[in-house]
Parts: structure tokens; sequence; C-alpha cells
């Protein structure tokens, strides 16, 4: 069994969850990362099972909510917590616009 | 006067002869608290509005509500409106909610009062409460041992006895574990009967909040309090309100009572088996039938485990962007620099290394040979736990398969956190109650527990067990006297 | 140019008529000050959890049924992970396995010609909130966030940019009629994504795909798929080849534009959403909900050509949705419908448009519109008595006699009275009676504009040309 990772590979799974990986800690996650894989690859060693899945231990079917407003957030509240803010909008650095 | 030593009951009972006030246990609750500061059970203190909650509660009358006045801590995941909630996390180290868990509600409508934040393993990844931005809790019983996790402060300051009531969540053990580190009883409800809204979401489809105390009938009394249907979650079971308390006390002649192998093999250290077979007599003795069971699955617990909770947890965790709340990388340079410098500062190491797993192994064609088999092999356990219960009442086994390790351990061995757990992650994968109880002591006088696993939503069969042992074993709990037997 | 097979499929987005948001119960409205319409759900807090809207499912089964798909009884939502900074949570709740509607069509009429456009699928989801870039920051403002959704993806079936401007057509009329969505393009209520590829013929495997993000309109989605064709047929013309893209419409340029070349298939790590348990949906549910769908435009088209309006007409007051609804208050009486269209579509219209009314800001009730039509019918009140009464029929609640009589308005209906004029204009204009003895058909125009003059337009038009032509045979 292989126990590091490649570099290109650290970094694309720190790109998917956007957390960026120093150059000093490339190394450190090669190894951690792929004894996690490691450990998780167990269940390809498992079969015989049915294929029928529990998403989660639900106890009742969705319980659908009656279309009427309840309380909303003044906007002051809603900016309380955001750290940039222009006016009622909370900031973000300028996005290339994917809207046209 | 040392109030919050009593029962329940006497305490109560001084309350509504005015003998004290709720004040009275507030001052002693902040005055242990104080003199126990070194063990590091709390991230954030609510002095203030915990004296002012209480002088507004000299003028109301207890009635028969045993909780009315009483102290409780609960831990940094449940949202409390107002009061910093930081998740053990860099990320929310200045974060105060705008608004209150369902079940911190409930607690304030009962009267009882929030007294602190306890610590944890950083947003309850961890097992040993070590993964916190603030520091690792210790454990009363010795302070060079890890007190468990991820509610390793909960049970830190129950074990010391500064409050009689805390509240944890469970995800893979994290009430039971800790529970057993530290000789207090921790009971992991049945997934769907405590509502999960304002619980920081770690893994949606594993997390259950679950009250942690010194003694079984409390913890069952505060079970009471926060159970129920809740409209704001939809994976709240819609169940009848019930006493959990009623069975305790009564008689276990003919309860069938099963032992997996699997939880006596060898992966459990000798002294804890030894403890477990001597309660399995005790309960033999006492007119309970328990036998060994072979049991399909047990063992790929783990595995499933980190499937699932990784994944749902890179999901989860991915709203920590430093947009709407929480820390944020000063000044960046575009998006994706808020994005990523905002993350690597704001989570610490173990939290990174799960939500880059998680990532991973939903990705692409890994949700098929990861995630969704591993629901496949969820629901077949659960199967495995429907054949068991359908003979049986009760479920025993260990909680842990040592008793607390010293802080110092390293801490470098991904898997570690997840092996501590292997016993009481499978009560998490079927969404099973599950409850520990101290039941005697290891090397050092460290505490053991027993994992009581019951049906799903027979909570109260499983308070009857512990209840019984408990009475029947008798032991002295109390970290204070116990330190000085070292 | 050479020629070319293109091939193209069309993914909307429609924002559902409901009170509230999707998986919160803050307002779901539009136009509103920025981030008044958001609770801490929408905003993606800690600890927050979804909670399921009935309407939304309602709404998207009615969707569903005038689509003609199937729907799923069983469903669950997925999450859609992705980080962007208008989708709060970073993940985004959809339907990817189980979508809530699969296998329909809608049908068009190309060059005379019926044609059904596949619908692959129709699920649900949440809407994200709006940005809006100024200066060197992007603003975010939720009250878009969690809005519910239905987006309806359709094979890759149509072949021109007309096809999609039709389908597009028919889709916004049975969603707008059926009351599914607002369907308002320029609020962004409803939102178009159209997929281009071209080939040289059918037996070819499928050209590389272009998608065009976000067209705001839905004759620029017809002129985006135009151009989107020209571009590549003229890249394949010169021999080259492109990346498969994303591209947007610029109003300006008139064209599309490159936005970003596409990743090797977006992993968006897609798995069921453990939040929201299975939501079933029984026939009895179903059935409910189509009895709440009123006439759809095919219907309702075929019903007033069958009731003898024009084809023309018939779909102008299709396309005028509360003049249809009004007239379909009266579709089970005996009246003229051809002078009802002609009034609701000609002078009513009018009036609504320069009052800036609807019908029900109106007193016209139904008995006095139906009073209307019968006197324009029998010839008791002429066009132009219409014009000059319809501001007191549109605002009083008098009937339309009274009105009448108040304007002074005396038509002559009464024959001998109509060809004494007849008669007196004839004498006055022997020639003009000669000519049209002669077949000079020009000179009855004449003569019937002097019948008028002489009348002061208090004939009905029709009734003196039929006597003024039986007096010039005589």
């Amino acid at each position: 069994m292989n126990n590091k990772l490649t570099k290109e590979e650290v970094l694309h799974v720190a790109h998917l969850a956007r957390i960026k990986v120093g150059e000093e800690e490339i190394e450190k996650y090669q190894v951690e990362l792929k004894q996690l894989l490691n450990d998780v690859d167990k269940i390809k060693e498992v079969d015989g099972y049915d294929e029928e899945r529990m998403i989660a231990p639900w106890e009742r079917d969705a319980v659908l909510r009656d279309d009427e407003p309840g309380e909303m957030l003044n906007p002051k509240e809603v900016l309380k917590n955001a750290p940039r803010h222009s006016g009622n909008y909370i900031a973000v650095p300028i996005v290339i616009s994917e809207e046209a | 006067m040392q109030f919050l030593d009593k029962s329940i009951q006497e305490i109560h009972d001084a309350l509504k002869k005015k003998e004290i006030s709720p004040k009275d246990l507030v001052e002693e609750a902040f005055e242990r608290i104080e003199k126990s500061k070194n063990l590091n059970g709390y991230i954030t203190l609510n002095k203030e509005e915990a004296l002012k909650q209480a002088e507004a509660l000299e003028q109301k009358d207890a009635g028969d509500n045993l909780l009315f006045g009483l102290p409780i801590a609960v831990k940094d995941n449940i949202l409390t409106k107002g009061l910093r909630t930081t998740c053990a996390s860099h990320i929310l180290d200045n974060f105060i909610p705008i608004y209150d868990a369902t079940i911190v509600e409930k607690i304030k409508a009962n009267d009882m009062i929030i007294i602190g934040k306890t610590n944890m393993d950083e947003f309850a990844m961890g097992s040993s409460s070590r993964t916190s931005y603030f520091g690792a809790p210790k454990n009363p019983w010795n302070h060079n041992k890890i007190s468990g996790g991820s509610s390793g402060g909960s049970a830190t300051t129950i074990a010391a006895r500064d409050v009689l009531f805390a509240l944890g969540t469970d995800t893979g053990g994290s009430i039971r574990q800790p529970a057993s580190y530290t000789g207090i009883v921790g009971m992991k409800p049945t997934y769907g009967r405590v509502s999960r809204y304002g619980i920081v979401a770690f893994a949606s489809s594993l997390d259950q909040a679950g009250p942690m105390t010194r003694n079984v009938y409390e913890n069952a009394l505060l079970l009471n309090v926060i159970a129920g249907m809740d409209d704001k979650d939809l994976t709240s079971a819609d169940k009848e309100q019930e006493d959990f308390t009623r069975k305790i006390g009564k008689d276990i002649k003919g309860m069938k009572i099963a032992l997996p192998n699997y939880f006596r093999s060898d992966i459990v250290s000798e002294e804890i088996r030894k403890e477990v077979e001597n309660t399995k007599k005790i309960l033999e003795s006492s007119g309970a039938t328990v036998d060994y069971v072979d049991m399909k699955y047990l063992d790929k617990a783990v595995t499933l485990y980190q499937i699932i909770a990784m994944g749902e947890a890179s999901s989860n965790l991915a709203r920590f962007d430093g947009i709407r709340y929480g820390y944020t990388k000063e000044n960046p340079k575009d998006i994706e620099d808020l994005y990523l410098e905002t993350r690597k500062n704001g989570f610490g190491k173990e939290v990174k290394r799960r939500i880059m797993v998680g990532s991973y192994l939903l990705s692409g064609d890994n949700a098929k040979i990861y995630y969704n088999k591993a629901l496949s092999i969820r629901d077949d356990m659960k199967k495995e736990f429907d054949r068991i219960f359908k003979e049986y009442d009760l479920i025993i086994g260990s909680t842990t398969t040592t008793t607390a390790y010293d802080l110092t351990d390293p801490m470098d061995d991904p898997s570690k956190s997840f092996m501590d757990d292997v016993l009481v992650i499978p009560v998490n994968m079927a969404g099973l109650p599950g409850l520990s109880l101290p039941i005697g002591f290891g090397k050092g006088h460290m505490p053991i527990g027993l994992h009581i696993i019951g049906n799903s939503f027979d909570e109260a069969t499983i308070y009857q067990l512990a209840g019984f042992l408990e009475k029947k074993l008798n032991l002295n709990l109390d970290s204070r006297k116990g330190e000085e037997n070292v | 140019m050479s020629n070319y097979l293109p091939t193209i499929g069309i993914e909307v987005h429609c924002e559902l008529k409901t009170k509230t948001k999707i998986f919160s119960n803050s307002i779901n409205g539009y136009g509103q000050m920025a981030n008044s319409l958001t609770n801490v759900v929408d905003l993606g807090y800690p600890g927050t959890l979804p909670t399921l809207n009935k309407e939304v499912i309602n709404l998207a089964i009615k969707a569903a049924l005038v689509l003609n798909c199937k729907i799923r009884r069983q469903m669950h939502f997925d999450r859609k992970n992705y980080f962007y900074p208008d989708n709060p949570k970073n993940y985004q709740i959809t339907q990817a396995e189980t979508p809530i509607g699969y296998d329909g069509y809608v049908e068009i009429e190309v060059n005379g010609k019926k044609k059904k456009i596949e619908i692959e699928e129709m699920h649900i989801e949440e809407d994200t909130c709006k940005s809006t870039h100024r200066g060197d920051k992007t603003l975010l403002d939720f009250n878009r966030a969690g809005v519910p959704l239905i987006e309806i993806v359709t094979k890759p079936c149509m072949e021109s940019g007309e096809e999609a401007k039709l389908y597009l057509e028919k889709l916004r009329e049975l969603l707008f009629y059926s009351d599914v969505s607002d369907c308002k393009m320029e609020e962004g209520s409803m939102r178009a994504d159209a997929n281009v590829s071209i080939r040289k013929q059918e037996s070819d495997p499928f050209g590389t795909k272009a998608e065009i993000k976000n067209i705001g309109s839905i004759s620029n989605v017809k002129l985006s798929i135009e151009k989107e064709i020209e571009r590549q047929a003229q890249l394949y013309d010169e021999g080259k080849t492109f990346p498969p893209q994303t591209r947007r419409f610029d109003t300006k340029l008139n064209d599309t534009v490159l936005m970003r070349v596409k990743e090797t298939g977006n992993d968006y790590r897609y798995f069921p959403e453990p939040d929201i348990p299975f939501v079933y949906i029984t026939d009895e549910q179903i059935d409910k909900v189509k009895k709440t769908i009123p006439m759809l435009p095919d219907a309702r088209r075929e019903k007033y050509i069958s009731l003898g309006i024009s084809e023309v007409n018939a779909k102008k007051l299709v396309g005028h949705r509360s003049l249809s609804d009004y007239l379909n208050e009266l579709l089970e009486e005996k009246i003229d419908f051809k002078t009802a269209g002609n009034l609701l579509l000609g002078d009513i219209s009018a009036y609504l448009n320069k009052e800036e009314k609807e019908m029900k800001d109106t007193t016209l009730t139904k008995e006095r519109f139906m009073d209307l039509v019968n006197k324009v019918s029998d010839n008791t009140l002429t066009s132009k008595n219409v014009k000059e009464i319809l501001d007191k029929v549109m605002t009083s609640e008098k009937s339309i006699d009274e009105i009448t009589k108040e304007a002074g308005i005396q038509n002559i209906t009464d024959n001998s009275a109509i060809i004494e004029m007849i008669k007196k204009v004839m004498e006055a204009n022997p020639e003009s009676v000669t000519d049209y003895k002669a077949g000079k058909d020009r000179a009855i125009k004449y003569l019937m504009g002097q019948v008028m003059k002489e009348s002061k337009g208090t004939l009905n038009p029709k009734m003196a040309m039929d006597v003024l032509k039986e007096e010039l045979n005589k």
C-alpha cells in the first residue's frame, strides 16, 4: 500500500476544500491524508451488502410547512456578524460576474 | 453551605422553602468553577447574565420543576443568543449568535441558568478535546489525563462537581466516551429525539445532543426537558412526551441483555473486560439474562463513520468562509484568497484534515465508491441491530477500550481519535440511544464506563438498567475525593 | 459557410410564486430593501436547518403536470457543493438523484408542423443571493437566497434559434397560465441557458458544446443561438476546433462572448441531503393539484376559435391573460363571441392601456359587458357609439341603456327612414348612380360616404350598405 499522496493530489483536495496548504505543509498532508484514505479503503473489502441506503436514521417523512411568513431579521442584524459591509449589503472582494 | 453536593430533591426543597435562592446556587457554581479553573473546562463564562437571570427567578415559584434555578453548562457548539459560541475554533472565536438553539430555548423556558460554554474538540472533531483552540480540558480524576472528547469540557465540569447539569453532543461517541473517562453519566438519545436546530452541524445524520450528569436520575430529568419534536428540525421525531425517569428504580428481573463478542474482544483492555464481566455477573444474579452474541458489521463501524462523518463535515463546514460571520482574512487580494486564507488560518489541523479527506470522498466517482456504499452498509448495520432487539431488551459492552490516557500522548496519528470511539460509533450509525454509566475504576483509579444501548426511542429502559446498576454498585464518583485517593 | 446541423438544449430556471421561501419562512419578494427579507436560515447561519414549504411541492407538481412530466412519488434532496459568494452555505440544496418530474414534453408549432420538445427532467432547488458589483466590491443581497426555483431541462432536441424561441414562449405561457411563476425574464424570475453544438450530419457524433448562460430575453435566446451557430460554423470551416466552454450574450455587442473554458467535469460533490427526510407524493395530492389548473393556452385558443373568434384574435386574447380570464367567465353564455373578442381587444384594451387599469378596476360586470356585446351585434350601437360611451361604461354603474340615452344617441334602425335618406342622396348624385349601374364599383363607396354624412353617423354602416345596394339594384 502506497503511504503517500502525490503533491498534486494534496493540492487538488485542498482546492476542493478551499484550504490553503503552504509549501511547508504539503509533505505532512501527503502522509496524513493518505493514512486516512487507507483507513476508508477498508470499505472496499465489504461485499454481500444490500444496496438500500440509510441517508440518515429518519423517524418520519418530511413534514411540509404551510406557506405562511414568519419573523425576519432587520438588515442591521444581518450585518451584525459580517466582517465587511456596505450600506445594507454584505460585501466581498469583487467577483468576476457570472451573470450577463 | 455546599448545596450543589446535595440531592436534586434536597436542593429543590430548599429552594421551595426559600432557604436558598437560585442566586446562591449560581454563586456557588461560580466559586467552584473558579476553584477548578485549572481544569480548563470552560471557554466562556456567563457570570453577569447568569446572576441577572437568577435574580429574575427570585420572584418565581419553583412549582414542581425539579430543575428550577439550577445552573447548567452548555457545550460550545450549541448556539446561545448573545453569548459567544466558538466551537473551540479560531474561526468562530468572536462569534455572538443572534438566535438560541431550540434546546437552549427549552432549558431557559424551564428556568435553568446557563453558567457558561464548555470546552470541546474543535467543531467536535476529536476524542480528547485536545484539538480545542483554547487548550485541552483536564480530567478531574487525574490532571495529567484527558477528559475525553469531544464533549470534554462538559465531562470535566460535571466530574469536578462545579454544576450538576451539562449538555453535550455526540456524533461518534462524544458524550459517552468522555463520560466514561470522567466517571459521570452521559446519554446520547435516539437520533431525532432531541432537536438539532441551533447546534453547529458536524455530521448531520449522526449528531445528537444529550445530557451529561453526575447520576442517572438527573440525567433522565434533563432529557425530559430537551426532548421533543421541533418544527425547525425535519429530522426530529414525532413522539409523545414521556417521563424518562419512570422506569428508574424498577426491578430488572427477566430483562434480556445481549453482550456482543466484539465488545469483549482483545481490542478492549483486560481491566475493562474484567469490569464488564463483573457487571454481567451482577445482572445475572439479579435475575436478568446476559447472552454473548455475534453481530455483523460492528468492526466496520469506524470505517463507515470516517466516510460519512468526514463527507458530511466537509459540506457542513463549507459555510465558514469569512463572509457572513466569524474570522476573516484581512485585506484579501480577491475572493479566492479570502476563502483560502480564512479557512487555512481559521481551522485547526484536525478539522482541516477531515474537511480535505471528506471533500475527496465525495468528489467524482468517489461518492459512489465510498459515501453511497457506506450508506448501504449502514442500513445493513441498522438491520443487524434490529435483529438483536427482536430478542433482547438491551445491549451492553464497555464504553471505551482503555481508561483515559495522558494529555501528553502523541497526537500525530490521524486514525487514533477515531479508534478511541470504536465501541460507541455503531450506535450513531444506527441512530440508537446509548448511555455510559460508571461501573468501576482501573489502574490509577481512573473511571471505567459501561455502555448500555437501547432500541430506538427506548431510552427509558436504558435508564432502568443504569439506575439499577448505579444503586447496586454504589460507587463513590466524586472526583474531588477520588483525587485524594490517588 | 457550409451547412451544419445545430443541436440545442435549453435549461430554464423559474422562480415559484409562493409567499415564503423554500427552506425558510421568510418572505419571497422582489424589489424590496436589500437584506430585509431574510432570516438566519437564508443566511446559512451555523446550526440552522431547512424546513420545506408545502406550496413549493404543490407548484412543482403543477408545473410537472402542465409540462406532461411523470411525477416521482418518493424523492429526496441533494447537496450540490461549490464555493461562491452568492451561495450562503457554499452548498445548494437541489434534486440531483430524484427530480420531481421527468420524461415530459411541450408541443410547439414550427412552420405549421407540430413538434414535441422533450423535457428530460424538472427539479426543485433554492435560488442564490443576488450580487451586484460596485468598485472593487461585490455586494450581496440575501433577499433572493432561498427563493424556490424549478429547473427544467430539455433533451438536446432543438435545431434552431427559432425553435428555442417557440419553446420558451410556450413554456412561459404554460407556467404563467398555471400560476406556477410570474415568468418575468426582466426581473429574473425566469432565466434561460442554452447549450449549442453543431455537426455535419445526423450520423456524426455531437459537436463540442458551448453553454450560453443567463440570457435576458426570449428574443436574445434566439439571437444568441444563431450567433453561436454562426461562430462555431466559421471555426469548423476554417478547420479549427474549440474547447467546451461557457459563454454569455452581450447585449451591446449583440453576440456571445467567452466567460470561461469548462474544467474537466465540474466537481459538485453531490450527496443526499441528510437534513430533509423523504418526501412522498400521493395520487390524491396530484389530483387535488390538477383541479387547480385553469384552462391552458392551447385549449383557450381552440375554444375561442370554435366560438367564432378569428385565429388572430384568439392568439391575441391568450396573450393578454386578464382579458382571456374575463372572457372565460362567459364561455357558457349565448353571446356573439366574435363581437365580444373585438370589443375586448379593441376599445376596451385601448381604454385599459390608457388608464393603466385592469378589468377588475372597472365597473364592467359580466352582465353589463354581455349587454354591450348584444347591442353591438344587433346593430343597436355602432362602433362610433361605443367609443363615445366607453368611459362611462367602464366607470359608472348605470345600465348601457341609460348611458346611451344620456349620451343622446338615437340611432336610426328604422328601414323607412334609411330608405328616405338614401333616396335623397341618389337624387342628388344621379351620375354616381349611373356609374354604379355601368359597373363602376367605386361609385358605391362614394354614395355610401354621402349617406353616412347625411345621417351624421347615426346609421349602422352595414345596415345602410345593404339597403343602398337594394335601392341601387331596383
